[in-house]
């Protein structure tokens, strides 16, 4: 395929796909969080959770030519959504509606009726950052450019690519999903130990669209596409956290990138991960699951005092308020759900560290909302989880 | 008990690397639980941390652990996995920072704190096991010109050829119509597998050609790859193999017979 195209293509499904998904749901987003960011973030979610189902259905039920008909069917599914996106993105265009989305975190600004409002929260909206600040953004970019260029400059050796990247490869060149052995070329069973951690197929997807060779993909495209997604993340993380100081953001950032750097203490650690196995479901599991799993978490700690001041007024809701109010209390576990798809997606163990992290953080968020329906919250959002177990270890008997 | 801790002590050793990595971790939570005022962050960010931390090094934990999964104790270490620990010391050092009271200070301790980051810490960039990228592939480009003399062309059947232990993580990287005899699988210490070619290829100081040639022909290899510094006690085209080609170090032997069976 032409370069050209083949560098179109793989922005559009990286890119522009996703966000356009995410432009299709971001209604469920309370109104300060509808940014591009975290609709980008959204409509990834969606996106990898459709492929999920399509993939694993294509797998088990399809016999030959399996990868075709999830590609197919992924491909036809995908640019719907993408396509409603931008009909619905148009259509609150011509009605002037400018609040569907915002440009960069914190870059809407407070209206008329948020100043007025004693319940609002101001740290909310626009900041403008100080010289001082800009510097240290400029920092921390410099920084995440360095990372990566060196992740297309600089080779690393790991064994386990001879499995997953071959798996990948496999899917593109024979059209097979997790039927050959990938370290010899012999025909083999379903290797459910693997299989169901779908993304070694997602990567192919990306390779079969854009016509590189999925190995290029995964070490070359993956990183450029992966360390920028984990400091957006890290970036929405610190953006709760610096709530009352925004202008640490940039500090904490530049912090992260360096940690990241300089985190190959062991070959154990994430930030090794990270940087040498970019495009290994384990390495997506340490460095985007987890934190968007502790980011999730984080927004509905935030999000106590928001939902006490709605309740406490629950006798005379408006329209507005009954909506803002599900928005704030729903809103974070329906992406928590699709963030365990994700984890299914990268590896089992994503699925089963990443239950075991959520019960960790809803005892805590249960503690310090005295909200008992965080545990419904929770045990609804980790459906997709059991589900995946049910069908791993019913293949695993069978 | 005991052993069972210190197995986990081990782990968490190895996890780190080095104890500065382990301090500034456990400091960070220590100095958040202490200092920070707003209860919420102090629970995620301080006092959790290190209840995970502590949990880790339980032996009842690891116990439960190695029953639940069969690699139990080669992955003990992803528990740590849980500690969102970039953002436990993020957070710490730039509360740290901000927290004193001028500006010159502020920037003094940022350094000072970026300063510890970059010399506990080690460079991603500079270990054994990454190098000058020689291709977009991210293989050795010699790999690829082997397999450029050896693939089939469009609608000609799938290959095999042995390659050694050294090159056999690449090779279906790049072309998956290449087979082989045996893979990585072979190398990896903790599985014990068995393979004919495998065994007379790799593991004799000099190779017995005659054997070799037996094991090659019984599983199908068009072709054999053989470093030249390689001791054979037969050279190979005297076996009635041609050469094929010659990339780097390596030669490119063709086995007509198999060849003319394929």
């Amino acid at each position: 395929m032409n370069p050209v195209l083949a560098f179109l293509s793989l922005v559009i499904w990286l890119l522009v796909v996703p966000l356009c998904t995410g432009l299709l749901f971001n209604f469920i987003l309370p109104r300060h969080r509808r940014t591009v960011a975290i609709t980008f973030i959204l409509g990834f979610l969606v996106y990898i959770s459709v492929f999920e189902l399509v993939a694993i259905s294509s797998m088990l039920t399809v016999v030959f030519s399996a990868f075709s008909y999830c590609t197919y069917i992924f491909m036809a599914i995908s640019l719907l959504l993408a396509l409603l996106g931008i009909v619905r993105s148009v259509i609150l265009l011509t009605k002037r509606n400018m609040h569907f989305l915002t440009l960069f975190p914190g870059e809407d600004h407070g209206e008329i009726r948020d100043y007025l409002n004693p319940r609002a929260d101001l740290k909310l909206f626009k900041h403008n950052y100080s010289l001082e600040s800009r510097i240290y953004w400029g920092i921390f970019l410099a920084l995440m450019v360095l990372q990566l260029v060196m992740s297309v400059v600089m080779a690393s050796f790991d064994g386990d690519d001879a499995y997953y990247v071959v798996e990948s490869l496999l899917a593109q060149q024979a059209d097979v999903m997790n039927t050959i052995l990938p370290y010899t070329g012999s025909s083999t069973s379903l290797d459910i130990r693997h299989a169901l951690a779908v993304i070694t197929m997602w990567i192919a997807f990306l390779a079969r669209m854009s016509g590189i060779h999925a190995t290029i993909v995964s070490h070359t495209v993956m990183p450029l596409f992966v360390i920028p997604f984990v400091y957006l993340v890290y970036a929405e993380i610190a953006r709760i956290l610096l709530r009352d100081r925004q202008q640490v953001t940039p500090v904490f950032m530049v912090v992260t990138a360096l940690l990241l750097m300089f985190g190959n203490v062991s070959i154990y650690t994430p930030a090794t991960f990270l940087l040498m196995r970019t495009w290994q479901g384990k390495a997506l599991v340490a460095n985007l699951v987890f934190p968007m799993i502790f980011w999730m978490f984080l927004w509905m700690i935030e999000e106590i005092r928001a939902i006490k001041e709605l309740v406490i007024r629950e006798g005379s809701y408006r329209r507005y308020d009954l909506y803002a109010e599900r928005r704030l209390r729903v809103t974070p576990w329906i992406m928590l759900g699709m963030i365990c798809m994700f984890s299914g997606v990268c590896s089992s163990l994503g699925v089963i560290f990443g239950s075991a992290l959520i019960g960790i953080l809803t005892l805590v968020l249960l503690f310090l909302s005295k909200r008992w329906t965080v545990l419904v919250g929770a045990f609804l959002c980790i459906i997709p989880n059991l589900v995946y177990l049910a069908i791993y270890f019913s293949l695993f008997q069978s | 008990m005991y052993g069972i801790f210190m197995e986990c002590w081990v782990s968490f050793k190895l996890y780190f690397g080095n104890p500065l990595q382990a301090l500034l971790l456990v400091a960070a939570a220590i100095y958040i639980t202490v200092f920070e005022k707003n209860m919420k962050k102090k629970l995620l960010l301080g006092i959790l941390p290190l209840l995970v931390l502590a949990g880790f090094l339980l032996p009842v934990t690891k116990m439960l652990y190695v029953a639940a999964f069969d690699d139990g104790s080669d992955t003990y270490y992803r528990l740590l996995w849980l500690i969102p620990s970039y953002v436990v010391v993020g957070y710490a050092l730039c509360k740290f920072a901000f927290d004193l009271g001028s500006r010159a200070k502020q920037r003094i301790a940022l350094v000072c704190s970026l300063a510890v980051i970059v010399l506990s810490g080690s460079l991603v960039y500079i270990n054994r096991y990454m190098s000058v990228a020689e291709n977009f592939y991210h293989i050795p480009q010699n790999v690829i010109d082997i397999c450029d003399v050896i693939a089939p062309q469009e609608g000609e059947p799938r290959v095999r050829a042995a390659f050694p232990s050294e090159l056999v993580h690449f090779v279906r990287q790049y072309d998956t119509n290449i087979l082989m005899p045996y893979g990585r699988e072979m190398l990896a210490t903790q599985w014990d597998y068995y393979n004919e070619v495998y065994e007379v290829m790799e593991k004799p100081e000099t190779i017995d050609a005659d054997l070799l040639l037996e094991a090659t022909r019984k599983t199908g290899c068009s072709y054999i790859i053989l470093a030249n510094d390689r001791k054979i006690d037969k050279e190979l085209s005297m076996c009635g193999l041609k050469v094929v080609g010659v990339v780097d170090k390596y030669n490119i032997y063709a086995d007509p017979e198999v060849m003319g069976h394929g």
